[in-house]
C-alpha cells in the first residue's frame, strides 16, 4: 500500500475544492467581509437575551417533548410488528423484503418533508408534527429493530425453536425478551434524536418551539431567538443526559452470557 | 452417549436430528418415522428435545418462564402470547422445578443463576415438552465435578423413567459411569458402536484419537 497519494490526484484534488469554492461563492472576499460584519451584528443583537417571551416559550418547549413522546412512541408502535415481519428466521424472503422496502421507503424521507405532509393532511399545528416524527420514526427504528432481532443469540433462538412452538411463540417467548434491553435502548435513543427532530417542525407549520425559532428569526428579533435558542438547548442536554444514563442501565445488567 | 474429538460431528449430529440442520443426502429416522426435510422455519417434534451446549435459555425470562416454554406446543398459541398459561401447566413447571432442586429460584430471571441451577433449569424446559428423546450437547463440560455428578445423576433419573438420552460428552469419567451406550465420531463416521457399558477407557481414547 502507499504511503502517500501520488501528486497528480493531490493537485486534482485541490483543483476542485478550489473551483468548487469560487462556484459556491467562499471565494468572494469582499462578500466574506460583509458576511463577517453581518455575523457580529448579529451576535450583539442576540445581547441581551429578551426573557419575557420565557413563558410562551416554555410552552412551545413542553408541546415539542409531547410531539416527540408521541411521535416516537407511535412510530415505535408501527415498527415492532414491521421490524418482526423483515425478520429473516420469522418469516420467508418475500413477506421480510417487503417488509424491508417498506422500511427504507418510509427511512429515505426526511422527518420534515413527513411535517409537511401531514400539515396539508390534518392541518397546521403538533398534530402534523407527531404524525411526521411517527412516520420517520417507523422508518429508523424499524430498520434499528430487526437488526437487534437478526444479532439474537442463534442457540437460544434453536433451544426454544425446538419445543416445537410456532414463529409468534417464538418471537413472543425468544426474540423479543432476548432483544428487549437493546429495544428499550434504541427507543430512548430514538426519543432523543427525535426531541431535536421536534424542534424544527415549527418551520413547516407543524407545531412545536420551531414555530417561534422561525418567527424570531424572520422578524429579527434576535434577543428572543437566543431566549428560546438556550432553553431549546438545555432541555435537550437535560433528555440526552437522562436518556444515556436510562439507556446504560438497561444495557449493563444481562450483558453477560448465558453459559455454564 | 456421543463421543469424539472437536469437529468430529457430534453437534451437527444433534442438529440433524432435531432438524436444525438439513442432511446433505439421505433420510433421518427419529423414534421409529423418517424426519420431513426442515426449512429453518417449521415447527419441530416436541417429543424431541434438545439441550444445546450453552443451553439456549433466555435470559430475560424468569426461570418459571422459560420452564414454561417447554410446553408452548401444547397450549393455546394466542393465549401463550399474553403468557396466559392453564394452571395444570404451571403447577406442571413447579414440579418439575422442585424435583430439579430449584423451585425457590422459579421467579429469578436467568441471567442472575450459577452455571448448575442454568443446567437445571434447562432440563425442566426440556422435560415440559413431555420427550421420549433428549438430546444435550456437551451440557455438562463447563460443570464443576461435584455439580456435574448431580447433574448426571438427575439425568440417570429420567432415562430410568423411559426417556432416552443422546448426549455429546468428552468426560471418559461420564462415559464409564453414566452410559448405556457408546458411539465415537470421527470426521463425521461413526468409527465405535457399543452397548456395553465396560468399555475400556483406553480404547475410546485410541478410538476418538484415530
Amino acid at each position: 500500500m502507499q504511503k502517500w497519494l501520488p501528486r497528480s490526484l493531490v493537485m486534482l484534488l485541490f483543483a476542485a475544492l478550489v473551483i468548487s469554492m469560487a462556484n459556491i461563492g467562499l471565494l468572494d472576499l469582499p462578500r466574506l467581509g460583509r458576511g463577517a460584519l453581518n455575523i457580529g451584528r448579529f451576535v450583539g443583537d442576540l445581547f441581551p437575551p429578551d426573557l419575557s417571551v420565557l413563558g410562551a416559550v416554555t410552552v412551545a418547549i413542553v408541546e415539542t417533548l409531547q410531539i416527540a413522546l408521541v411521535g416516537t412512541l407511535l412510530g415505535f408502535a408501527m415498527a415492532l410488528p414491521m421490524a418482526l415481519l423483515a425478520t429473516p428466521f420469522l418469516f420467508g424472503p418475500t413477506i421480510t423484503g417487503a417488509a424491508r422496502t417498506i422500511l427504507a421507503v418510509v427511512r429515505t424521507v426526511p422527518s420534515l418533508f413527513w411535517g409537511i405532509l401531514f400539515v396539508v393532511a390534518v392541518g397546521l399545528g403538533p398534530a402534523a408534527g407527531a404524525l411526521g416524527v411517527a412516520l420517520y420514526s417507523l422508518g429508523y427504528l424499524g430498520k434499528l429493530l430487526y437488526e437487534i432481532f437478526e444479532g439474537v443469540d442463534p442457540e437460544v433462538l434453536e433451544a426454544v425453536r425446538s419445543v416445537g412452538c410456532n414463529r409468534l411463540q417464538l418471537a413472543r417467548f425468544a426474540v423479543l425478551p432476548e432483544a428487549a434491553n437493546n429495544l428499550v435502548a434504541q427507543l430512548l435513543f430514538m426519543f432523543e434524536y427525535n426531541v431535536r427532530a421536534s424542534s424544527i417542525m415549527g418551520f413547516v407549520g407543524a407545531g412545536g418551539i420551531g414555530f417561534y425559532l422561525l418567527g424570531y428569526i424572520q422578524m429579527l428579533q434576535y434577543d428572543r431567538l437566543l431566549t428560546a435558542l438556550v432553553a431549546t438547548l438545555v432541555v435537550v442536554i437535560l433528555i440526552d443526559r437522562a436518556s444515556a444514563r436510562l439507556r446504560r442501565m438497561f444495557l449493563l445488567p444481562t450483558s453477560g452470557g448465558v453459559g455454564a | 452417549m456421543v463421543l469424539g474429538s472437536s469437529g468430529s460431528g457430534k453437534t451437527t449430529f444433534l442438529k440433524l436430528a432435531k432438524g436444525l440442520l438439513a442432511p446433505g443426502g439421505g433420510t433421518i429416522s427419529v423414534l421409529g418415522a423418517p424426519m420431513a426435510r426442515p426449512t429453518g422455519r417449521d415447527r419441530l417434534n416436541p417429543r424431541v428435545a434438545y439441550i444445546p451446549q450453552q443451553l439456549g435459555l433466555v435470559r430475560n425470562l424468569s426461570v418459571i418462564d422459560n420452564v414454561l416454554s417447554g410446553a408452548l406446543s401444547r397450549v393455546d398459541s394466542a393465549r401463550s402470547l399474553f403468557k396466559l398459561f392453564p394452571g395444570g401447566f404451571v403447577d406442571e413447571a413447579h414440579e418439575a422445578l422442585s424435583a430439579l432442586g430449584i423451585a425457590h429460584k422459579a421467579e429469578e430471571k436467568v441471567y442472575a443463576l450459577s452455571g448448575g441451577e442454568r443446567q437445571r433449569v434447562a432440563i425442566a424446559r426440556a422435560l415440559m415438552q413431555q420427550p421420549r428423546l433428549i438430546l444435550a450437547d456437551e451440557f455438562i463440560s463447563q460443570l464443576d465435578p461435584a455439580t456435574s455428578s448431580d447433574i448426571m445423576q438427575i439425568v440417570r433419573r429420567i432415562a430410568d423413567r423411559g426417556v432416552a438420552i443422546v448426549q455429546t460428552t468428552h468426560e471418559m469419567e461420564v462415559v464409564a459411569r453414566y452410559a448405556d451406550h457408546v458411539v465415537v465420531l470421527r470426521n463425521g463416521e461413526k468409527v465405535l458402536d457399543r452397548s456395553d457399558s465396560d468399555v475400556l477407557a483406553d480404547e475410546l481414547a485410541a478410538t476418538i484419537r484415530g
